[in-house]
């Protein structure tokens, strides 16, 4: 019966850097996203960019923040 | 309060003799050496017996029995062999043990029942080892000693082996940890030696017989009893077992009576204190991080910990030094890289870990060990080299939805022999990892999506307000603005386009097709100046635009003035080409024209900005 270990699908030493990397690019989505939100007018916003802005962002904010935590030690 | 124990022990061992009826007369004990190790508070007996059949059937099984007052210590109970002879000999092959009732045997006795590999035949003999490991069978005696006495403890058995077979030859050695030895029972034939006490041989004894013994000894090892442990095992796939134990300790000696002296404490070696508490030594398994120490007031800063390849050593002192009777609690915690405790074989996985606590030399009284599985693990059963109870229930932690669940082991009295290995198999779907970065993301964009909702909807109470109106209108200026810049700098571009054009012109030299682009231009001019037009009507007609009408009307007759000299630039500059014109003549006409929209540029670039921010 061979048995195999399991690790984690992401090496571990990896996660403060991966949380730093993915957290700036959310933070940079989130402030484009914000800037578009102020400087368009009311006719000229477009509902598909806002969304897609704000799912590309959320998206790598997750990931950030959930690396943030594993690289703090609280493995959830 | 020891006499009466011994009494009654003797009791029973009397009762026992007198109604021995006639006991299993197939199998024979042609030799037993026990050997009681005494040394520290857990008491191991190691009897090997040399069991003969002299009947006619095949035996399969070896009958053990305990008395009920020592089966109730009992803790471990493990039977081996060794395959081969002298330099033959492997390692031990371990004998499976039940408890089993059997009838007509005398009461008050505690039936282990071993069972035998091979049948054994008739005149054929077996070789068993037997471990016995009891807790709780030292009873500190005085009850009470002061801080400077030394710890003084009973020990009692009996010399012959109490065996439902007639034994042949026995022999019994009692090994006493260094120190003084206050009285033991002579028998003839008892000799102390070196700290160990010989009984027998004694030889041709009937089944059931038995001669009490005790031992009166000074013992000052520490006596550390755990009253309640949990042991918390935490598995996260993201590549952590994180263990947390929360421990009850007392000291299991003889209580102090009379004060307790720092100051004697400290000084002089009678006055120490010997049997109290001062450390425990802990041993984790290897590439353990993040370990801590603390208890509710806080952590516990009085620990050292050394790590090598093979183990973690960890050394902890309490706050005070325990003596007898004195209680403490703390919490223990360290996490444990993956990779070496969790496993996957046939489509299930596997946590493979030890079941005691890592502290050596302790008894527990009651230990509970939770192993918590990540959520969404199915079909979840533990494997355990020893009986204990189980139930799951489930645990809430961080991000969970369901909440995490958690298989429960609890076994009561546990002696360093119990920290074996065992297995939890469970079945688990890494597509359920993903949920908890899906939580985090999922609530990322709730904000995102209340922060659209915010800006879409209009949550202005009245209507038809004077601000209102006033702010709508000037939204739709801004508008309108906007889309006047947009065709500016589309018209700046085609601008662009013609330049390039005579670039081309100058370096290729195609007329054509600079002909083209000019042609081209010109229709885009007159486009986009149509688009224009209703925009600039509209501005020029609302109130709200009042302030940058003016500019939007500059921008568009600098614009305008700027495409004409533009045309005619291009126009002159072709021309000359066709002519076969010098090129410093072509430069000399198209100088002033240059300058001309230089500055043009320059000025519509400057209205763009502040229109810009408008």
């Amino acid at each position: 019966m061979t048995s195999k270990p399991i690790t984690s699908p992401v090496p571990v030493e990896w996660y403060p850097s991966l949380s730093v990397l993915m957290l700036s690019i959310g933070l940079v989505l989130t402030a484009s996203f914000f800037i578009y939100e102020a400087t368009s007018s009311k006719p000229s916003r477009s509902l598909s960019k806002e969304i897609t802005i704000g799912v590309v962002a959320s998206f790598f904010l997750g990931f950030g923040s959930l690396c943030l935590l594993l690289a703090t030690g609280v493995y959830v | 309060m020891a006499a009466s124990t011994s009494l009654r022990f003797a009791f029973v061992l009397f009762w026992i003799s007198v109604l021995a009826s006639t006991a299993l007369s197939d199998l024979v004990i042609s030799k037993i050496d026990r050997r009681v190790d005494l040394t520290s508070q857990i008491v191991r007996v190691v009897s090997t017996l040399k069991v003969e059949n002299r009947g006619h059937d095949t035996v399969s099984e070896v009958l053990l029995p305990f008395p009920d007052i020592q089966a109730k210590n009992m803790a471990y109970l493990k039977s081996s062999y060794h395959e081969g002879k002298g330099k033959g000999k492997q390692s031990a092959i371990s004998l499976p043990v039940t408890l089993v009732h059997p009838e007509g045997m005398p009461p008050e006795l505690t039936f282990y029942s071993v069972s035998l590999p091979r049948g054994l035949g008739k005149g054929d003999s077996f070789t068993l080892d037997v471990l016995t490991v009891f807790a709780h069978s030292l009873k500190p005696f005085p009850a009470e000693i002061t801080q400077a006495d030394a710890q003084l403890v009973v020990y009692q058995d009996s010399a012959y082996y109490i065996s439902p077979y007639e034994v042949k030859v026995q022999t019994l050695a009692v090994r006493l940890p260094s120190g003084r030895v206050e009285s033991y029972t002579k028998y003839p034939s008892t000799k102390l030696v070196d700290s160990e006490i010989k009984y027998g041989p004694f030889e041709n004894l009937p089944p059931f017989s038995y001669i009490p013994i005790a031992v009166h000894f000074e013992s000052s090892y520490p006596f550390v009893v755990v009253q309640e442990l949990e042991r918390e095992i935490e598995i996260s796939h993201w590549g952590n077992v994180q263990i947390t134990e929360h421990y009850n300790l007392v000291h299991g000696g003889a209580h102090i009576k009379g004060g307790f002296s720092r100051i004697d404490y400290q000084s002089r070696p009678p006055m120490r204190g010997e049997s109290s508490i001062r450390h425990l030594i802990a041993r984790l398994p290897p590439r353990a991080h993040s370990v801590y120490y603390r208890d509710e007031i806080g952590n516990i800063s009085t620990s050292h910990l050394w790590a090598n390849s093979k183990m973690t050593h960890f050394e902890i002192e309490p706050r005070y030094p325990l003596f007898g009777g004195w209680r403490t609690s703390f919490t223990i915690g360290y996490g444990l890289p993956l990779r070496d405790f969790l496993f996957e074989s046939d489509g299930k996985r596997f946590l493979n870990t030890t079941f005691g606590c890592p502290i050596n030399e302790i008894i527990i009284d009651h230990l509970i060990v939770k192993v918590v599985l990540p959520e969404g693990s199915k079909e979840i059963s533990a494997t355990v080299p020893f009986i204990t109870n189980q139930w799951q229930e489930v645990k809430y932690s961080h991000l969970d939805i369901v909440g995490r669940p958690v298989i429960v082991l609890e076994k009561t009295n546990v002696v360093p022999e119990h920290n074996m290995h065992f297995q939890v198999y469970y079945k688990f779907n890494n597509l359920a990892l993903l949920m908890e970065p899906f939580l985090l993301i999922s609530g990322f964009f709730f904000l995102f999506i209340a922060c659209i909702v915010y800006m879409h909807t209009d949550m202005s109470i009245s209507k038809s307000s004077a601000s209102y109106l006033a702010k709508q209108q000037l939204d739709e200026v801004r508008a309108t603005v906007q889309q006047v810049q947009n065709i500016i700098n589309r018209v700046l571009s085609v601008h662009n386009k013609l330049e390039t054009s005579l670039r081309d012109l100058s370096r290729t030299g195609d007329v054509q097709s600079c002909k083209a682009v000019r042609k081209a231009a010109d229709g885009l001019f007159k486009d986009l100046a149509k688009e224009l037009k209703p925009l600039l009507g509209f501005l020029q007609s609302s109130p709200q635009a009042s302030q940058i009408w003016p500019k939007v009307e500059e921008l568009v007759a600098k614009e305008k003035e700027m495409q004409e000299k533009l045309m005619a630039k291009h126009s002159t500059v072709v021309d000359s080409f066709e002519k076969k014109h010098a090129k410093r003549d072509v430069e000399n006409r198209v100088a002033s024209i240059e300058q001309k929209l230089a500055i043009l540029r320059q000025e519509v670039d400057e209205l763009l900005d502040t229109i810009d921010d408008f």
